[in-house]
């Protein structure tokens, strides 16, 4: 089979702008359905990561922006009592933009010892000492830096928050590389007196032995009478209730990665039934000359999937290329998704493409192979 | 015994109401090294004949035995496979696959037999020799003149070594100094190469280079006044 690969090419190349045309419209209908899966993929990771069901998050009850949460700081000392929990991380969240945006920014203000040991990052400019010595300092995720182009030694404003950079890191955690941290009393100062002494949510560490949902109740009827209630989730289910509006829409829009794949279908589908059509003689010789029908069929399937796991593998690279360049991200309410492409959105991809290349070529292909000789041959 | 045997072989087209019979219980013998040309008028059923034996129509009736082969009975894979073997089929205009070279046309049809690429080369090279168009192995088609692409066309069908040749009016679309070209490059094959030729066309002088000459009339087959049989018929 594989020697009539060069007359496959040929064919492929005497027809290069029909060729082209349909390798980069599979590309671009290819480029959307992986970008469509990396946004789903970020989601995901977001509700279902290994520290989304054994890290509890507080909030205060009924509350849904960070800037609307507030809650007691000693709140920590009561909850770091309970059987079970390993360690309490009081975090203040500034966010500039509350709804959901392409271009939100999100500082966490934190201890820089609590981030020194539940974050995981690298450092890759800047270094700690100069952070963790300097009230006003910050710690810049890679994607957001890349976003606004920050470089260490940068001064920058959001709102009434003035920070300096005194770091890039990259995270391990996709979302992560699109926050801000700072130190925790600098954000609560930031914005005037009265948030001293609040934090907007409790970040709870679990024990390996401890229940999330019975120590969620627990926290959640401790404050029930104090001054400030509480609403308790896993990590997984706060970000998954915080994001809920985006989700449903993600869900949507992951109907428009199915289309696109119809899209190819027809696109090379159409390819290919105008390539047998025009050689419908030169098969007709080919079987003349010996060729078996399973053959022509062979021929034709093999051109479909050449052209649409072309476009494919085109879509694929140009994805990756733009997800990893451009470092985008969607946010709402202080919980961000990323859009990051990995190997596992690229191969299902080019698996996309090559599925939907066979399934384009069976029935041109099987046309082609049941063509009487001697009628194509009459054939103008 | 001969090499092709054509037995009681009839062919019909139904065409609404009344049904065409181009080959009316024909039988005829070809033996091994004939140069056979077949005459008659435009649909008579000259082409009919000549694609059935062929092996790319089926006819309605009869038999048609190629070296002891029953071809009428053979499936279509298998007679894609009888037909890599066993035929060399010149066209009209010479059907070259546009995207080819010559060399890769003539190539062709040995990559559908087991062989070696060597094997190969030394074939499409002395099949290229043979129709003299050696220093054009590289041009496509379309840098060709239609004598040119007449006997690449003409090399494609002998390559293989096939074990008959048919030809459909091979001169059939050329001006006459280059007929008579296509003609004494036939003429060769069957002589030096001592191939089997069966030949369709219009042009009687054409007819006369042919070591046979056979006639399609209402249907029938006559060589020299008389009908044709086959060997088969006269000893049953
Ligand atoms: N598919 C078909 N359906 C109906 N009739 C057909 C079909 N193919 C051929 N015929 C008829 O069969 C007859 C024989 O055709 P054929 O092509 O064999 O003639 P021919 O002798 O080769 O003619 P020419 O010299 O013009 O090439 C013609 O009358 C033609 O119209
Ligand atoms: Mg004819």
């Amino acid at each position: 089979m594989f020697k009539f690969i060069p007359y496959v090419l040929k064919s492929l190349w005497r027809h290069r702008a029909r060729t082209l045309l349909t390798v980069s419209g599979t590309a671009v209908a290819l480029l959307v359905f992986c970008f469509i899966g990396a946004v789903q993929q970020g989601l995901l990771a977001l509700t279902s990561g290994g520290d989304a069901g054994r890290t509890l998050i507080v909030f205060q009850e009924n509350r849904f922006c960070p800037q609307s949460s507030r809650l007691p700081q000693d709140y920590a000392g009561d909850i770091k009592k309970m059987p079970g929990v390993v360690d309490v991380v009081p975090i203040k969240v500034f966010t500039n933009n509350c709804r959901a945006s392409l271009d939100s920014i999100v500082f966490q203000g934190m201890e820089p010892e609590k981030i020194k040991a539940w974050r995981d990052f690298d450092l890759q400019s800047g270094d700690w000492s100069s952070f963790s010595g300097q009230d006003d300092a910050a710690l810049v995720g890679a994607d957001v830096a890349a976003r606004r182009n920050l470089s260490v030694g940068d001064k920058f404003t959001i709102g009434d928050v003035t920070v300096v950079v005194r770091g890039v890191f990259q995270s391990p955690t996709a979302a992560d590389n699109n926050l801000i941290f700072t130190q925790l009393e600098f954000l609560q100062r930031a914005r005037g007196a009265s948030d001293v002494g609040t934090v907007t949510q409790l970040e709870v560490h679990l024990n390996d032995t401890a229940d999330p949902e019975a120590l969620a109740k627990q926290i959640d009827q401790t404050f029930h009478a104090g001054p400030v209630g509480t609403t308790t989730r896993t990590k997984g289910m706060f970000q998954a209730d915080t994001l809920a509006d985006l989700a449903e829409l993600i869900g949507f829009v992951h109907w428009l990665g199915y289309a696109c794949v119809g899209l190819v279908l027809s696109l090379v589908a159409t390819t290919t039934v105008m390539a047998v059509q025009d050689r419908i003689k030169e098969h007709a010789v080919l079987q003349t000359l010996g060729l078996r029908p399973l053959r022509v069929f062979g021929l034709v399937l093999t051109e479909s999937l050449l052209l649409s796991t072309l476009g494919g593998i085109c879509g694929v690279l140009g994805s990756v290329l733009l997800l990893s360049m451009s470092g985008m991200s969607i946010a709402a309410e202080g919980v961000t998704i990323a859009f990051e492409p990995s190997l596992n959105l690229a191969i299902q991809g080019v698996l996309v493409a090559v599925l939907v290349g066979v399934l384009a070529g069976i029935a041109p292909g099987w046309q082609a192979s049941r063509t009487e000789i001697v009628t194509a041959l009459r054939h103008a | 015994m001969p090499l092709v045997e054509v037995i009681n072989v009839s062919k019909e087209y139904a065409n609404g109401e009344e049904t065409i019979r181009p080959l009316d219980e024909v039988s005829l013998n070809v033996n091994e090294g004939d140069y056979v040309s077949l005459m008659g008028a435009s649909g008579s059923g000259k082409s009919t004949l000549l694609n059935l034996i062929a092996g790319i129509d089926q006819a309605t009736s009869g038999e048609i035995v190629v070296a002891d082969t029953d071809i009428t009975k053979l499936a279509r894979g298998k007679l894609a496979d009888w037909r890599a073997a066993h035929i060399g089929y010149v066209f009209q205009t010479h059907n070259l696959i546009p995207v080819l070279t010559a060399y890769e046309n003539v190539e062709m049809p040995l990559l559908l037999l087991p062989m070696s690429a060597s094997e190969r080369r030394k074939r499409v090279e002395i099949a290229m020799e043979a129709v003299d168009l050696t220093s054009r192995a590289s041009h496509y088609p379309r840098q060709m003149s239609g004598g040119q692409e007449q006997r690449v066309g003409i090399a494609r069908a002998i390559v293989s070594n096939p074990t008959v040749v048919v030809a459909d009016e091979p001169t059939g679309s050329l001006d006459d100094k280059t007929t008579e070209q296509i003609l004494s490059l036939l003429s060769r094959i069957n002589e030096e190469l001592g191939m089997t030729l069966l030949m369709v066309t219009h042009d009687s002088e054409a007819g006369q280079r042919a070591k046979r000459q056979i006639r399609l009339e209402r249907g029938r087959l006559m060589e020299n006044g008389k009908e044709t049989t086959s060997a088969h018929l006269r000893t049953a």
